[in-house]
């Protein structure tokens, strides 16, 4: 955690920033999906409360709080009770481990008659070196939640959305793990840090002894995983039950699935725990497959020589401008994908169960295990045959 | 027994004993319930048990071999719960029951 | 108390206390409830000992597929109330648990034995293994176990396999009738 109690208090100040920073990100999601999806289909969404209807969010989370708190008379106290706040632990935890910005460097400085050594703080929540295989095991904790939630509810609806829930979190999650596989190899490295560096400058790689370079690319993921991030993409909406996957809570034949029960803040937090896991897809896709922080077309040993030229003179500023830049390039990449999920929600219908298995298994599956091999062939002829 | 200080100095008897109270739990689960479905719970709790054995001593000793022991148990526990759980549930299907007196009838 | 110690404490205490509630617990679903529980533990503790990988493997696998199934499937039963979820007879149950206790004690007599045939059995020698053990893990388990690694391949096709005809055959669990 840290050296000494500086590095220690801000290291616990960062969880509670970046827990802050995702459960504040989803009033202005919901509005923004409101609104947009109102747009999308040719009407005015909410627009009364405050400038554009941006207070709406904060008018329904007091309706919220005022609800009544009810319990079903068939319902399992304790499940039901602890399902919503479970709901939200591990999307919050797994989005910790993702890398925001280059980190913030900190000089030695005096205080309270102390020195206080130099510092290096990550701008990520916690920096693990098995990131990608932390956040998919936590993240595949959610399905228990589901499962809570719709077995507690003694409902038949719920218990079976929360049944077609948890078995397509299941299916899609072999996908979502496959699909990786090819870039750990591409990167070799769990370290989602590591590979947000590897990513930098233009596109240049070997290939059979010959040095390649293109220097209108940037060197992404993206163009050397195409097939990876199309299916790494696709099982992701599967993973946060988002259309056109939503089968959990299709409206025509199980009311609302899992969450048919639930109602005021309890709703909310469940609302807030698929925004969390819509949040970790779109900070995945964008590390793996855009370049994590960087800016196109910039190292951020570039960035950080421009700044210390034009914009600040001491040390901690130049660091501390940099991260905020790469900070902002990382949210404009962020939430384009968020705003793409939300634009595939309001334009695809829905899937029909055995369509959805059928995709899971027998196309999705099939097409990761070949981007693996197909991966390691490319990577072994590349670095074997010079 | 080198170590002196039992509360602050966490060594690889510490790992062991915990790992041998959580077998000994398994144990007696399978041995104590009736359900067929607890039991084979409890079975996975006794080969965590083990995993951890191998774990810490992977550790203390210094080779990475008890790792790999590790993961060859795993993909053996998935592939007997998939079994385990099919068996199960045909059972239940016939029965209406998964108490484990109804698995003499699988003979013949 | 240092915070190693105190991390291990707490752990230990968790999966502990869920680990008793899988044998003692009558609802079966709280059963596997705390089995996932004690997994998670047991994943910390795994990382506690330096092996992120196997923890990382041990939520996925476990607590997120394995434990998942046997949470489906007893939600799919809906055994609320479990009449006679332990054996009956006092004399035969008093028997299992002494028997118990024997064999308890008897692998932590085995295990304090067997400490001492290791080398430095209380020094963790930092030295041999590396920080980052995931590619170290890679390189043992393909080349001076992979035999083993290929068994295990055939053995999952042969489960597969088996799982399928299970299900399909006349009485099974996506039987045709």
């Amino acid at each position: 955690m840290g050296q000494d109690i500086f590095e220690i208090t801000i290291n616990g100040i960062k969880l509670i920033v970046i827990f802050l920073l995702m459960v504040q990100a989803v009033p202005i999601l919901v509005w923004v999906e409101r609104r947009g999806s109102a747009f999308i289909q040719n009407r005015l969404g909410p627009n009364r409360v405050g400038p554009l209807g941006l207070m709406q969010l904060l008018a329904d989370a007091v309706k919220f709080l005022n609800k009544e708190d009810f319990l079903p008379r068939k319902a399992v106290r304790a499940l039901f009770y602890t399902a919503p706040v479970y709901a939200l632990i591990p999307g919050v935890i797994a989005y910790c481990a993702i890398p925001l910005g280059t980190p913030l460097q900190i000089e030695a400085f005096e205080m309270a008659g102390k020195m206080w050594g130099p510092y290096t703080f990550a701008m990520q929540g916690f920096d693990i070196g098995v990131g990608i295989v932390f956040i998919l095991g936590i993240s595949s904790l959610a399905a228990y939640t589901i499962l809570m939630a719709g077995w507690g509810s003694g409902n038949k609806f719920s218990l079976m959305g929360a049944l077609r829930a948890s078995a397509q979190i299941i299916s899609y999650e072999l996908a979502l793990g496959l699909s990786i596989v090819g870039v750990i190899m591409l990167y070799g490295t769990f370290n989602l840090t590591d590979m947000v560096l590897a990513q930098q400058g233009p596109m240049s790689f070997s290939f059979m002894g010959n040095q390649v370079v293109i220097p209108w690319l940037p060197n992404w993921g993206l163009f050397y995983q195409p097939l990876g991030f199309i299916l790494f993409f696709a099982a992701t909406f599967a993973e946060s039950n988002r259309l056109p996957f939503d089968l959990a809570e299709g409206e025509a034949e199980l009311v609302a699935g899992f969450h048919t029960e639930y109602g005021g803040f309890k709703m909310l937090m469940f609302f807030i725990g698929e925004y969390a896991h819509m949040m970790i897809a779109a900070g995945l896709v964008t590390t793996f497959f855009f370049g994590g922080y960087l800016v196109p077309g910039f190292t951020p040993a570039e960035i950080r020589e421009f700044v210390a030229q034009n914009l600040a003179s001491t040390p901690n500023g130049i660091s501390a401008i940099t991260s905020v830049i790469h900070l902002l390039a990382y949210f404009v990449k962020f939430a384009l994908f968020l705003w793409f999920f939300i634009h595939v929600r309001w334009t695809l219908p829905r899937f029909r169960y055995d369509q959805l298995m059928d995709l899971g298994w027998k196309t999705m599956l099939p097409w990761a295990l070949f981007n693996t091999i197909l991966t390691a062939v490319v990577i072994y002829v590349a670095y074997n045959f010079a | 027994m080198p170590s002196t200080d039992v509360i602050n100095q966490i060594g690889l008897s510490h790992y062991l004993v915990l790992s041998a109270a959580l077998f000994t739990m398994g144990f007696l689960g399978v041995l104590m319930r009736r359900n067929v479905l607890v039991m084979m719970m409890c079975i996975e709790l006794m080969l965590n048990a083990v995993n951890l054995t191998f774990i810490a001593f992977s550790k203390f000793s210094g080779r990475i071999d008890g790792q790999i022991m590790v993961f060859f148990v795993m993909t053996i526990a998935a592939a007997e719960a998939a079994v385990g759980l099919a068996i199960i549930v045909s059972i239940f299907k016939r029965y209406r029951e998964v108490n484990i007196r109804f698995f003499e009838h699988l003979k013949g | 108390m240092t915070a190693d110690a105190f991390i291990f404490w707490f752990l230990s205490l968790v999966a502990v206390t869920s680990g008793l509630s899988v044998v003692m617990m009558a609802n079966p679903i709280y059963s596997a409830l705390s089995l996932a529980m004690t997994m998670v533990s047991l994943a910390a503790l795994f990382a506690t000992l330096g092996a992120y990988f196997i923890a990382g493997v041990q939520v996925i696998v476990y607590a997120g597929a394995v434990m998942v199934l046997f949470v489906i499937v007893l939600m799919l039963f809906d055994l609320r109330e479990e009449t006679k979820a332990f054996t009956r007879g006092q004399v035969s149950g008093a028997l299992k648990i002494a028997m118990i206790g024997f064999l308890a004690g008897l692998i932590v007599m085995v295990m304090a034995q067997g400490v001492k045939f290791l080398a430095a059995p209380d020094v963790v020698d930092a030295a041999k293994l590396p920080e980052d053990s995931s590619k170290a893990l890679g390189l043992v388990l393909f080349n001076r176990h992979i035999f083993g690694f290929e068994a295990l391949g055939v053995l999952l096709l042969v489960v597969a396999v088996g799982t399928v005809a299970l299900a399909r055959s006349k009485g099974g669990t996506h039987a045709k009738h």
